[in-house]
């Protein structure tokens, strides 16, 4: 039991908008494990970066139930949820999302700074260039993101998600804004730390991505087609 | 032209589908540009226009500066054979005029007005070029010692006194019993030259000859304030050159004529030559630098919000922008577009601001005749429009122009490829912090300013005066038949008057004395112990008075009734002169001489503060004569009494006296303190309007930024900031541009008090620290909540919505 990062139950989202009612999510349910490599895919529309905005406490659900490691997240208040998603989940968008007016190394450390125990200077020094090690970024340190490729530039992005150990890193098209080769360098870095057993949720339309992936969803008009793996797994 | 009114009809289109929009410019820059043009008019007609005289530049004012060069005293007053000395023997003028400013009441009518009467010779009519509605001005038949009783009315005298009677030459009008034929009504048109109240033209026009200060025509050592001199100076006269002549005509026959008085010794007489404008303009050009500077700032905080408004709408429109590149458009047409409309915006503000100033020019002189001079000469004129149409464009060509700038031309055209985002049009973080600092620097200086200035009126207004005028009333009679009743008739009578006075059931006491709100007169006084000359203030009143208005007695006692009736040689001083006098205060029984009169000193009270005065100067107090013309009523409370009342009550005593004037002293009071009334309303109106104005141009930009930041915010949430962080974050973003603004405004603060100090001398002190501190506080959570009103509706909302759109 004690390895189940994520469990949702019926989760749904309907959008409400002037007289249309969108319903993205209907009744999904989803278990994710320590380790696994999970990819979502599907056609333009179909929930995808819902899904992930609900797994990763950015938006709320409007109805279901989600657990983050044993703890029920599904009714917390906009700072609750703020401090989940800085202690158990990392996020990597696909416009990688660094704050220009900050250097590499302060964009990494971010996610410490809003710790609610801010650790001293020397150990967030240490973490930070752990994690850019792992990225292997360490020599650009005390650029600013806009002097780096989109490459580099998603790759600080992954320092910054993994800074804190979160349970669980979120992808979203990590890869969309990316050519091919430095697409392929970030895949091979995301697939580096799984290896090493991060637990990653990545949404990706790209099928040879996708195919890396442990356990692969897809999502059509808001609800999950095939489960597989998952029930023989538990 | 047809291009120009292609842009212009696109112009419109474009803005009608902008109704904020449209309102919040034509508002702020109607209302500030019409205040600003309102005041630059005054100021013009102040300061450049000519006056409406012919050949205004050669007229000038004699002033007849007495000075005892001990530095105590120095007065500008005539006496009045020195007023007529100089008119007979001066050579420096080729014409000039004796006017003495006073006020009587018309007997012959039966409403009995109380009008404001100049007293002339014919040279005034050419001086000043007066035209006349009917009849004539006076002329050599009413020169100096004619003594023939003619009147000359004003043209709103003979509207509200006479309904315009059409044969009103045929009429007579009665003042102190003498009956004056009425020979002429000036011009509507014709503009007085103000030189007795700012703020009230004379009703009425008698010859020279009957002023009420001809009893001191041969008194060398009394001077009035009312006896005016005027001239026309000869071509090739300076004022300097005229001060030469005059001052040794003047002071050399003065001498001659006060020889051998202890009191004059060592005082020397010299004129004074001003021009009549000066004269005129007085010391409203203060008045008129607060307002011109109170204004500009507004003006610049209103354009900062603007200019600020203009780039936010750039930014929005980038992608219609973008399109009219794409399709050929060079920078120069983007220019043009921009220019039409704000070209379109200014006119409709201008035309706002026209309204507005001249809204403001009813103000003026409906509310504020009597503090500021020639406001009855204010219209819109060539000047205004002139100011006004500079304005527009100046205004419309800076906005086209800063919102054209912020356009990164090569962005644009590539704009259209890429997704959008991060590119193109925004408002530079670097111009944002300028219009901060300037917000905060204006909108600092400003509060400060007012307040400060709001806090001195009021604190003049709050001054205890040290005594009471609640539910008193001031009566003053004066004579109605010629010659006028002698003194022992009149004493009879007032004391006739006094008890019908108080049989009113709604008055509770009486005094008979000069009103205690009315300014005292200067008295010359020796101390025949010490020889010392003083010259305290002084006033007559009777045994009541003291105990009426509640001025409480230190020490000895208040004078008595056999005091009053028998005229004995007694004083009451305040505590003030009592120091003077002894440093050990000890008065009581003194003697003091008063032109050879030797007066005992009785008693002491405490002294008083008249309204709109800070000091307490030496002051004098004597029996009043049972003559005395004028009382104070109490009232009980609730109650009041008409002029009515007590001209029937007069009318029990006797057919020689006329009630001249009734004042409610609290209304009285008021009256005084207008200035400070009107400060202190004008003064809390403009901090309020920069405040807000202030608090709207902060908004808008803090808001823009936060916009502009939505993404990085967004981020910032995704990876877990919480509330607290986000404000802390955007806050200490700000503080250091809102500390340079505050700092700016120090320094903007000390730049215009070292170039006035005069001006500003008398406005500083440790009373502005606590202004200041409040200031701050007042910008500080101003700033504050200008930072977290913008981002409570991001923070406020799950972290999504901030994120939507950046990928
Ligand atoms: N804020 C919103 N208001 C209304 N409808 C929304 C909102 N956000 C998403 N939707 C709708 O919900 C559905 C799912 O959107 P979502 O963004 O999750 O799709 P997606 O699978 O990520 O698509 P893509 O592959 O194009 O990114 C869509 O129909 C979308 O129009
Ligand atoms: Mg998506």
């Amino acid at each position: 039991m004690s390895n189940i990062k994520i469990q949702m139950k019926g989760i749904s989202k309907i959008f409400e908008t002037e007289e249309l009612e969108t319903h993205a999510l209907k009744n999904i349910d989803l278990t994710i494990y320590a380790g696994d490599y999970v990819s979502i895919s599907g056609p333009s529309g179909c929930g995808k970066s819902t899904l992930l905005s609900i797994l990763g406490l950015l938006d709320m659900p409007s109805g279901g139930e989600y657990v983050i490691e044993g703890k029920n997240v599904t009714d917390l208040s906009l700072d609750e949820a703020a401090e989940i998603r800085n202690s158990k989940i990392g996020f990597i968008f696909q416009s990688f999302n660094l704050i220009d007016e900050l250097s590499v190394f302060d964009n990494v450390a971010l996610p410490l700074r809003y710790k609610n125990q801010v650790p001293s200077d020397s150990d967030i020094e240490m973490r930070v260039n752990e994690c850019l090690a792992l990225v292997d970024m360490s020599h650009r340190a005390s650029h600013k993101p806009n002097q780096l490729s989109g490459g580099q530039q998603q790759r600080i992005a992954i320092a910054r998600a993994l800074v804190a150990e979160p349970a669980i890193l979120l992808v979203d098209e990590p890869t969309g804004n990316l050519d091919s080769k430095s697409g392929d360098q970030v895949m091979d870095v995301l697939e580096k730390l799984n290896d090493r057993g991060t637990t990653i949720c990545m949404v990706t339309h790209d099928p040879r991505y996708a195919d890396m992936a442990t356990t692969q969803l897809k999502l059509l008009d808001g609800a999950i087609l095939t489960t597989p793996a998952l029930s023989e797994a538990s | 032209m047809s291009q120009f009114i292609y842009l212009h009809k696109q112009a419109w289109a474009s803005l009608k589908k902008k109704i904020g929009f449209v309102a919040t410019v034509v508002v702020t820059m109607g209302t500030t540009l019409g205040a600003l043009l309102c005041v630059l008019t005054l100021g013009h007609l102040l300061l450049v226009e000519p006056l409406p005289y012919p050949e205004q530049n050669k007229l000038y004012r004699v002033g007849h500066i007495l000075d005892d060069n001990k530095g105590e005293i120095s007065a500008d007053a005539f006496t009045y054979p020195g007023l007529i000395h100089l008119y007979k023997n001066q050579e420096v003028f080729e014409q000039a005029s004796l006017t003495s400013y006073s006020q009587s009441v018309l007997t012959s009518l039966p409403n009995q007005p109380r009008l404001l009467i100049g007293y002339t010779t014919p040279e005034w009519f050419s001086l000043l070029g007066v035209k006349m509605a009917l009849g004539r001005p006076f002329e050599a038949t009413e020169a100096l010692d004619t003594f023939n009783p003619v009147a000359i009315l004003s043209y709103d005298t003979w509207v509200k006194e006479f309904s315009q009677s059409p044969d009103i030459l045929q009429q007579k009008v009665t003042f102190e019993g003498v009956s004056f034929s009425v020979v002429g009504v000036l011009s509507k048109d014709f503009i007085e030259p103000q030189l007795g109240t700012t703020g009230s033209d004379m009703h009425a026009w008698l010859p020279w000859d009957f002023n009420q200060q001809t009893r001191f025509k041969d008194s060398w050592g009394n001077i009035h304030g009312a006896l005016t001199y005027i001239g026309k100076i000869k071509s090739g006269v300076s004022a300097t050159q005229a001060e030469q002549v005059l001052s040794p005509l003047l002071n050399d026959t003065w001498q001659e004529k006060v020889v051998g008085s202890d009191f004059f010794k060592g005082w020397t007489i010299s004129s004074e030559v001003r021009s009549l404008k000066s004269i005129i303009l007085g010391d409203s050009e203060r008045m008129l630098f607060f307002m011109i500077a109170g204004v500009l700032g507004l003006l610049i905080i209103a354009s900062a919000n603007i200019a600020n408004l203009f780039m936010s709408r750039t930014a929005e429109q980038q992608r219609q922008l973008a399109i009219y590149a794409a399709l050929g458009a060079k920078k120069r047409h983007l220019f043009r577009n921009l220019f039409a409309e704000s070209t379109v915006l200014m006119a409709i503000s201008i035309l706002v601001a026209l309204i507005i100033s001249s809204a403001g020019f009813y103000l003026m002189q409906t509310q504020f005749a009597s503090v500021l001079p020639r406001v009855n000469e204010l219209t819109l004129n060539l000047f205004t429009f002139g100011s006004a149409f500079l304005f527009a464009g100046l205004f419309a060509l800076t906005f086209a122009y800063l919102s054209t700038k912020m356009i990164n031309y090569k962005a644009l055209s590539s704009m259209l490829q890429s997704s959008g985002k991060g590119t193109g049009v925004q408002v530079s973080k670097r111009f944002r912090q300028v219009l901060i600092v300037t917000q905060v620097a204006i909108a600092t200086v400003l509060i400060f300013a007012n307040i400060s200035l709001f806090k001195n009126a009021v604190k003049i207004i709050q001054e205890p005066m040290g005594f009471e005028v609640d539910n008193m009333v001031s009566v003053v009679f004066s004579t109605s038949t010629s010659p006028a009743p002698t003194a022992e008739e009149s004493a009879i009578a007032m004391a006739q008057l006094k008890s019908e006075l108080q049989q009113l059931p709604q008055v509770k006491s009486v005094s008979q004395a000069t009103s205690p709100l009315n300014n005292f007169q200067l008295n010359a006084i020796t101390d025949p112990v010490t020889n010392l000359s003083f010259t305290p203030d002084y006033k007559q009143v009777d045994a009541q008075y003291f105990t009426q208005i509640g001025q409480p007695l230190m020490e000895g006692r208040l004078m008595s009734a056999a005091d009053i009736k028998d005229q004995n040689r007694v004083a009451i001083i305040n505590d003030v002169f009592a120091k003077n006098l002894r440093e050990d205060g000890n008065v009581i029984g003194i003697e003091l001489d008063s032109s050879g009169d030797i007066y005992t000193v009785i008693g002491v009270v405490k002294g008083v503060k008249l309204p709109g005065h800070s000091d307490i100067r030496s002051r004098m107090y004597f029996p009043s004569p049972q003559s005395h013309r004028q009382m104070n009523l109490t009232l009980e409370p609730n109650q009041s009494v008409t002029r009515e009342q007590v001209v029937a009550a007069i009318k029990e005593v006797s057919n020689a006296y006329a009630l001249f004037n009734l004042s409610m002293l609290p209304q009285t009071r008021n009256n005084i303190l207008f200035p400070q009334f009107a400060a202190a309303v004008s003064t809390a109106a403009l901090a309020a309007i920069t405040l807000f104005l202030g608090g709207v141009g902060l908004y808008g930009i803090l808001s823009y930024s936060t916009q502009m930041r939505r993404f990085e915010i967004g981020t910032r949430m995704a990876i877990g900031a919480k509330r607290k962080h986000l404000i802390n974050l955007i806050v200490r973003d700000n503080t250091v541009v809102i500390l340079i603004g505050i700092i700016m405004s120090i320094i903007v603060m000390t730049v215009i008090y070292l170039f006035n100090q005069e001006l500003l001398a008398e406005y500083i002190d440790v009373g502005l620290i606590p202004v200041f501190v409040f200031t701050l506080l007042a910008i500080g959570s101003l700033a504050l909540f200008a930072c977290y009103w913008p981002l409570r509706q991001y923070i406020n909302h799950p972290a999504i919505h901030m994120l939507r759109g950046s990928d």
